[in-house]
């Protein structure tokens, strides 16, 4: 019993930081027509700033999840302004955009390395692989005891919900970004400027990737190609949910992370535990079939685009 | 048998794979321009293909274990062992085996080449691009963990068609130049290819569909043929570098080593430029050997490890590339339809008329 408890709140908890992330995915696809491949190296620096600031600083986790948000969203914005604005203003192919936050993901890497280097030298931190799995704060539920990080993970995923929602439908900002991203030329000529809508962009997409990276150290080992390893379920999870929709993305890569955990244990009770080893394949086959029977994805439900 | 230093044989191995998988690339980006985000998928299939065959045919002909038992680890080293020292006197049955499984490589890597024209017929750009790059990690994460295929992630042994000229230097010097003999032959027939009244239609379908398909091209069958003719080479590559290595795991076939770095080459060079592209990967593999000479010398000044300067180095040849020379070293240059002496005969004599 306890056992299939610990295991719903590790699925519930992964699946809302695939749901953030995958947020950030389709955030900055909307806006930039830019599929970033830097996402993983982004959230590769969230789990590593929270790992610094932590074991450096002390306290929680927790703690530290903000710095790590504020963090990466630097990063996006510093990818924004020495890359991508470039090449949105050449008017470059979407191919070649995609490429460009490659370049931008290997540098991000190779520096997220050294980091960990630099953390293992002169710190004398286990930076190669971590697991903090086990810092994390345990709630008395009545007769049982569960994992924080279960209640905390969907609780940011709904804030992060929330803040998205009343950003882009009741501030003055939020409303010119969605403009902006319908119709550049239109939205310019009302005066809105574009250029700002894309740093923005960048901006919270850098943050939740970070987000989603500083809760995945509660739930995952660390490592600096964890991030590597995780984001084709990122990918998966914003294109089960349809790559137009920052909701569709929140819920698909829920979805995602779900399948991933429970859909493998359910299968298992049937054809018996070697399927554990295909797990990676789980958000790989959702979302090649996705993409080939609807890839407007789960934003059908709601029948529009956002 | 001459035997030339290791150094020089390392940047032959590595310019022959990384141009004969670059070339492969560029026939599908270069003059199609199909976002192919999923080149490790063919390499992977060609690589699956020379560590599970050859090695079971030679093992049920030797009277061996070839089914599942073949591909378990305990056994594996043992029959590889025995049908290595067969081959090693038997330069015939070697050389035969190594072209034999080329060749079914590059038939079933363009199998796959012609699977993946389902997705390619339907989607488009960043959705087809990933798409792709699902199908290798599709492929890598089942061949990584169904043992009965290339032992998963105990891996296995690859039978050795390069042993019988003898052991070490001679057989790296010859593995070397069959490779680079290979990759001008892959070069040459790209080259061709890109002259060929059939590359001129990709390049058409590239530059304006509509008006390629309004002059009565087929898209659907260029697209699918592009996709057969990329899927063999590049499942050719990966066979050659199985049987190089001499053992086979899944996991050390990644989508970084095999898809984005052949991009990154590609786009140094110049896409859709052939001579680019072997510019792009003879440049690179001249500074990665020189990174990996000088590792010493290089962490003495700056306090990085080599491995991670790489990445750095590599990420930023892309940034740099992307945003100050997107047509690369080498831009494309127009391909003429008939030599220019004709070309210009033909205009004189228009001249004439006139």
């Amino acid at each position: 019993m306890n056992n299939l408890l610990d295991l719903l709140i590790k699925a519930i908890a992964y699946s809302s930081c695939i749901g953030i992330g995958a947020a950030s995915i389709t955030l900055i696809y909307n806006a930039t027509k830019t599929f970033n491949f830097a996402h993983a190296s982004l959230v590769g620096w969230g789990m590593y700033i929270v790992f610094a600031l932590t074991c450096l600083i002390g306290y929680t986790p927790y703690h530290h999840l903000l710095s790590a948000a504020l963090f990466c969203g630097l990063l996006g914005g510093i990818i924004y302004l020495s890359v991508n604005r470039r090449l949105l203003k050449a008017k470059a192919k979407e191919v070649t955009l995609m490429m460009s936050t490659l370049g931008v993901d290997l540098i991000l890497f190779g520096f997220l390395n050294v980091f960990s280097d630099y953390l293992l030298r002169v710190h004398r931190l286990p930076a190669k692989y971590f697991i903090f799995e086990t810092r994390d704060i345990a709630v008395s539920l009545g007769p049982t005891s569960i994992r924080l990080v279960g209640l905390v993970a969907p609780l940011v995923l709904v804030l992060v919900v929330v803040i998205l929602h009343l950003f882009l439908t009741k501030t003055k900002l939020g409303i010119s970004m969605r403009a902006a991203i319908e119709n550049p030329e239109l939205a310019s000529l009302s005066g809105i400027n574009p250029e700002l809508t894309y740093a923005i962009a960048w901006l919270i997409g850098g943050a939740l990737a970070g987000l989603s990276g500083g809760l995945l150290t509660l739930v995952v080992t660390g490592y600096t190609a964890a991030g590597m390893t995780m984001v084709v379920s990122f990918f998966a999870g914003s294109i089960v949910g349809g790559l137009y929709s920052i909701y569709g993305a929140l819920l698909g890569g829920f979805l995602v992370g779900v399948g991933e955990y429970l859909g493998v244990s359910v299968i298992a009770t049937g054809v018996g535990g070697w399927i554990y080893a295909y797990r990676p394949a789980i958000p790989l086959l959702v979302m090649a079939i996705t993409l080939l029977v609807q890839p407007r994805g789960l934003a059908i439900l709601w029948g529009g685009r956002r | 048998m001459i035997e030339l230093p290791p150094t020089v044989l390392q940047i032959i191995l590595n310019f022959s794979i990384g141009l004969i998988v670059t070339v492969s690339l560029n026939i599908e980006v270069g003059f199609l321009n199909l976002p192919q985000f999923g080149r490790l998928l063919a390499v992977l299939t060609g690589a699956i293909v020379a560590a599970a065959v050859p090695g079971r045919i030679l093992a049920a002909y030797m009277g061996l274990p070839w089914g599942a038992d073949y591909a378990y680890h305990l056994y594996n080293f043992g029959i590889v062992a025995q049908i290595n020292n067969m081959l090693c006197e038997n330069p015939g049955l070697s050389l035969g085996t190594l072209v034999f499984t080329l060749i079914l490589a590059a038939l079933i890597g363009g199998a796959v080449g012609y699977l993946c024209a389902y997705p390619a017929l339907r989607l488009k750009e960043a959705y087809l691009g990933i798409t792709l790059l699902a199908f290798g990690e599709l492929l890598m994460t089942i061949a990584w963990n169904y043992d009965p295929l290339v032992g998963g992630t105990m891996g296995v042994w690859v039978v050795d068609p390069f042993r019988f000229v003898g052991a070490g230097g001679t057989r790296f010097t010859f593995a070397a130049l069959f490779m680079f003999m290979v990759a001008i032959v892959v070069y040459v027939y790209a080259e061709l290819l890109a002259r060929s009244p059939f590359g001129r239609v990709l390049k058409a379908v590239r530059d304006a569909e509509v008006a390629a398909s309004v002059y009565g091209k087929d898209i659907e069958k260029i697209r699918t043929q592009t996709l057969i003719i990329g899927g063999s080479i590049a499942a050719v590559a990966g066979a050659l570098w199985a049987f190089f290595t001499g053992s086979m795991k899944a996991a050390t076939y990644t989508r970084l080593t095999w898809t984005f770095w052949p991009w990154a080459f590609m786009m140094l060079g110049g896409v859709g430029n052939n001579l680019g592209i072997l510019v792009g990967v003879f440049l690179y593999t001249i500074s990665r050997t020189a990174i990996i000479l000088y590792k010493g010398s290089i962490s003495a000044i700056i306090p990085i490890d080599p491995e991670w300067l790489e990445y750095i180095m590599i990420g930023l040849v892309i940034v740099a590339v992307v945003l100050f020379r997107p047509q690369g070293i080498i831009p494309e240059k127009p391909t003429l339809a008939l030599p220019k002496q004709r070309l210009k005969a033909v205009l004189e004599e228009l001249d004439k008329e006139k």
